[in-house]
């Protein structure tokens, strides 16, 4: 798949910029925006990596569903008209340090790596495979990731509650 | 593109999430940093999965996502109730439990 | 001296008793709380052992030879023989103390109830117990066969000699008479128990009579010999008052005057002199030793009768004639007649206490101890007869015992070929008729010199006891005239009797009858009265001694004790809180803090797998 190292090459680079947008902006808003760059970028890797369900759920929930709760809660929790929605950073320096310091950690790991091997053969499409699953091996921890939700909910709707 | 480029892709994007945990003021621009180191997490999982020819790995995505999406409306739900009861969400103010 | 032994199980009753007098006294608290029982048990007690005391004289068997006086039984075993012994040695020496110290105790325990009237009825069950408790320390002292078993009722006379002079405790001055008199005789103490056990190093035993044969048998190191025995004799040089630990004497006057009479005249103090007298044949090899103790001896003489001739308090003026006697028997005993230093022992023993008993009678008439302030008593025979006898005893006027007994010292040291001391007693027979005279004109026959509170009704016991003490000093002088045979140079004793004569003279002119006045007699002998009133200034020394290094030393250890180390352990819990206090700075309650925190943990766990890997 050749077509497939410049895609990974522009999708990385897309992806990238906008994580650091997400991080360094003083505003906000636009970092919610980023973050909904980001995500969409993430969700063309999962197709890059033959895995077409997945970006789909990607698209739905997070780049549509988390960006919309996070920027109501940004209205929520800012003076809204004439108020800044500035915020300055807290220690960039010890924060970017630990964060190379990470990276380097995990790549340390990474470079001990075998060579590479090519990608085993894999079906386009396994959506219905997943389906499968879910129901099958992978029932319970569906179930129960159902019952979380459900828990999700209610303690939202308790927190959005008004007193009194 | 082999294995080991997804997963330093993975890597730096969770340096980058880390970054903004560790130094954004906001409540708010904290979880948009958790939700970038979650995101490198699921790259990984995929990566391996496809490369192990494994449909764990989408499958264990899935449920990743699933449990974020759950994670973030809480966690604005309190921030919504901190911001209502102390008028602010700058992680500076929110020191109570301070030894 | 030793050639007769008398029968263990007497001597066990008279020591027993007064032992369990004062175990019941201790115990039984009605009993001591009811003054009358207490002085009934207590005298009762000391009535028997007399009594027993002189039927172990009377009893008393000529001792085969190279047979041990003593009978011990097994205390501390050891292996090859037992380390220590307990029992007792009943020869002529100790049976004549324990005649001495039984009929002294009787006496004055008697006289006390009379003198000691006023006091409440419960402190004067104490005082009994005391003096039960003392009777048995003593008798124990002079009946031990051994160095140990001297030592440890050594020991325990002189706890009985602070609680004695001690036992008006909530007296200021009485207190730190106790306590100096304890700390003092503690001193050579530490040199005596010191001797002993060097001795038992080297020779094994504690035992006399062993430690004499192997004395006679050359056995013993002889070079390590002196040193011991000196250090043995330090314990002496405390408990008998020699120069320099006599200080604690003179302020021993202010327990009860009975006290005064039978622990600082007859008995107690007699306790040093009678520990070298009984560990002579030890002595004797050791000639340096002996030659000091006879020139330490004349010169507490000579130190304490210039110290007698300038006090007041009539007590004090004894207490000083008691060292001054006491000097007398360790001079004996140093210049190789440690009998006549004995003989000595027993008559003072006798005649001193009469003398206290009967300044006891005056103080009581006057309420006051100083000379000064009494007089007037010339109609009263009975009131300055007794003490009169025991006076012209005192001062060696024949034929009263102290005449015969003084002249066999003088004569002993005469012999001895010690020339510096002989002159030294002879000046202190002078000096002791002297003062003693001095007291008597002062007390009893001068015209007062104002109408003070006399209070001449003396209670019948107390003259009672000091007529008996005057009969038996007479007696003992016409004993001694009847058996005396001359020692020494014949003109002794026309010296002697010129000295006594010339002091009685002195002390008339100057006193009874003022044809020079004492004034000018001090002014002439100025610096020698200047510095007996300070008292030599040895007081002072061993004051600043005190004060100096002890509180001095305590004050350190104190210091160290807080800073050093209570410092320590402050200075750990300070530090254990400062700690404390900087760690609890880590908990921000910034939440990106503790997330730091968990990614450093990461970072750990990287480097861990990493080194793990390798």
């Amino acid at each position: 798949m050749t077509a497939e190292a410049p895609a990974f090459v522009a999708v990385a680079v897309v992806l990238l910029a906008a994580s650091l947008g997400v991080v360094l902006t003083p505003n906000l808003f636009h970092a919610v925006l980023y973050l909904a760059v980001a995500l969409v970028a993430t969700g063309v890797v999962f197709l890059l990596l033959d895995a077409p369900f997945l970006f789909g759920v990607q698209l739905l929930l997070y780049a549509g569903g988390v960006v919309t709760i996070v920027v109501f809660a940004i209205m929520l929790t800012e003076r809204l008209v004439g108020a800044s929605i500035r915020q300055a950073s807290r220690y960039l320096v010890n924060g970017a340090l630990l964060s190379v310091a990470v990276f380097v950690g995990v790549v340390s790991f990474l470079v001990q790596m075998p060579a590479s091997a090519p990608r085993p053969a894999w079906a386009a499409d396994l959506t219905a495979a997943v389906g499968r699953a879910l129901v099958g091996p992978f029932a319970v921890p569906f179930e129960l990731l159902g019952v979380l939700l459900v828990i999700a909910l209610l303690g939202a709707l308790y927190f959005a509650r008004t007193e009194g | 593109m082999p294995l080991g480029a997804y997963l330093t892709l993975a890597a730096l994007v969770f340096a980058i999430g880390l970054f903004g945990v560790l130094t954004r003021r906001n409540a708010v621009g904290i979880l948009l940093g958790i939700e970038l180191m979650l995101n490198a997490v699921n790259i990984n999982l995929v990566a391996f999965g496809r490369f192990h020819a494994d449909l764990g790995g989408t499958i264990f995505s899935l449920f990743t996502i699933s449990i974020t999406v759950a994670e973030v409306a809480v966690g604005l739900a309190i921030v919504i109730v901190i911001f209502r009861v102390r008028r602010t969400i700058e992680a500076d103010h929110l020191d109570l439990l301070r030894g | 001296m030793s050639a007769h032994v008398g029968a263990a199980p007497l001597a066990l009753l008279v020591l027993g008793l007064p032992f369990a007098s004062f175990l019941l006294l201790a115990l039984a608290r009605p009993v001591r709380r009811s003054a009358p029982a207490a002085a009934t048990v207590s005298i009762g007690a000391i009535t028997v052992s007399l009594l027993a005391a002189v039927l172990t004289i009377v009893t008393a068997v000529a001792r085969p030879p190279r047979q041990s006086p003593s009978t011990t039984w097994w205390w501390i075993p050891a292996d090859g023989g037992p380390m220590a012994t307990v029992g007792v040695m009943v020869d002529d020496l100790s049976m004549w103390m324990l005649l001495l110290v039984t009929f002294v105790s009787l006496l004055v325990q008697v006289y006390s109830w009379a003198y000691l009237h006023d006091e409440p009825r419960a402190s004067l069950g104490r005082y009994y117990a005391y003096h039960s408790l003392f009777a048995f320390s003593m008798l124990g002292l002079v009946l031990a066969p051994s160095f140990i078993q001297m030592f440890i009722f050594w020991e325990l006379v002189g706890l009985c000699s602070y609680l004695l002079i001690g036992f008006w405790y909530d007296r200021p001055s009485a207190a730190r008479a106790a306590v100096k008199a304890f700390w003092i005789t503690k001193l050579g103490d530490l040199g005596f128990v010191a001797g002993i056990v060097m001795l038992w190093a080297v020779a094994g035993t504690f035992d006399f009579w062993t430690l004499f044969r192997m004395g006679a048998a050359g056995s013993l190191p002889a070079d390590m010999l002196p040193p011991i025995m000196f250090l043995i004799y330090l314990g002496a040089v405390g408990k008998s008052a020699q120069f320099p630990l006599h200080v604690w004497l003179p302020d021993a006057m202010e327990g009860p005057t009975p006290v005064s009479a039978l622990i600082h005249a007859a008995t107690m103090v007699t306790a040093g002199v009678f520990m070298v007298t009984r560990a002579f044949p030890l002595f004797q090899l050791v000639p340096d030793v002996l030659t000091l103790i006879a020139w330490v001896g004349a010169g507490t003489a000579l130190l304490a009768a210039s110290m007698a001739c300038v006090e007041d308090d009539i007590k004090r003026v004894l207490a000083y004639s008691t060292i001054s006697q006491l000097g007398y028997m360790m001079a004996a005993a140093g210049a190789g007649a440690p009998d006549a230093g004995f003989l000595h022992l027993l008559v003072h023993g006798v005649f001193k206490a009469l003398l206290f008993l009967g300044a006891g009678i005056v103080i009581h008439v006057f309420h006051t101890n100083d000379v000064f302030r009494m007089g007037g008593l010339r109609g009263h025979p009975r009131l300055w007869l007794p003490f009169l006898v025991a006076t012209l005893a005192l001062a060696g006027v024949p034929p009263l015992p102290g005449f015969f007994t003084k002249e066999a010292v003088l004569a002993g040291v005469f012999e001895g070929h010690l020339g510096w001391p002989f002159l030294m007693l002879a000046l202190t027979a002078f000096l002791t008729a002297f003062y003693m005279f001095r007291v008597v004109f002062l007390t009893f026959f001068v015209r007062p010199h104002h109408a003070g509170h006399a209070h001449h009704h003396v209670p019948w016991l107390m003259t009672a006891v000091a007529w008996v003490l005057a009969v038996v000093t007479l007696a003992m002088g016409a004993q001694q005239a009847w058996h005396h045979q001359a020692e020494g140079p014949g003109w002794l004793p026309g010296v002697s009797v010129a000295l006594a004569a010339a002091g009685i003279g002195l002390a008339w002119v100057m006193y009874q009858r003022p044809l020079v006045d004492p004034a000018r007699m001090a002014a002439a002998l100025r610096p020698i009265d200047w510095m007996a009133r300070r008292r030599y200034g040895l007081d002072a020394l061993f004051a600043g001694l005190y004060r100096v290094g002890l509180l001095a030393f305590s004050r350190l250890v104190g210091w160290i004790d807080r800073y050093l180390v209570d410092g320590v352990v402050n200075v750990l819990s300070a530090w254990t809180l400062r700690a404390g206090d900087r760690l609890r700075g880590l908990q921000s309650g910034q939440p990106q803090d503790y997330v730091y925190g968990i990614a450093l943990g990461a970072l750990l766990l990287f480097v861990i797998a990493q080194w793990r890997m390798r």
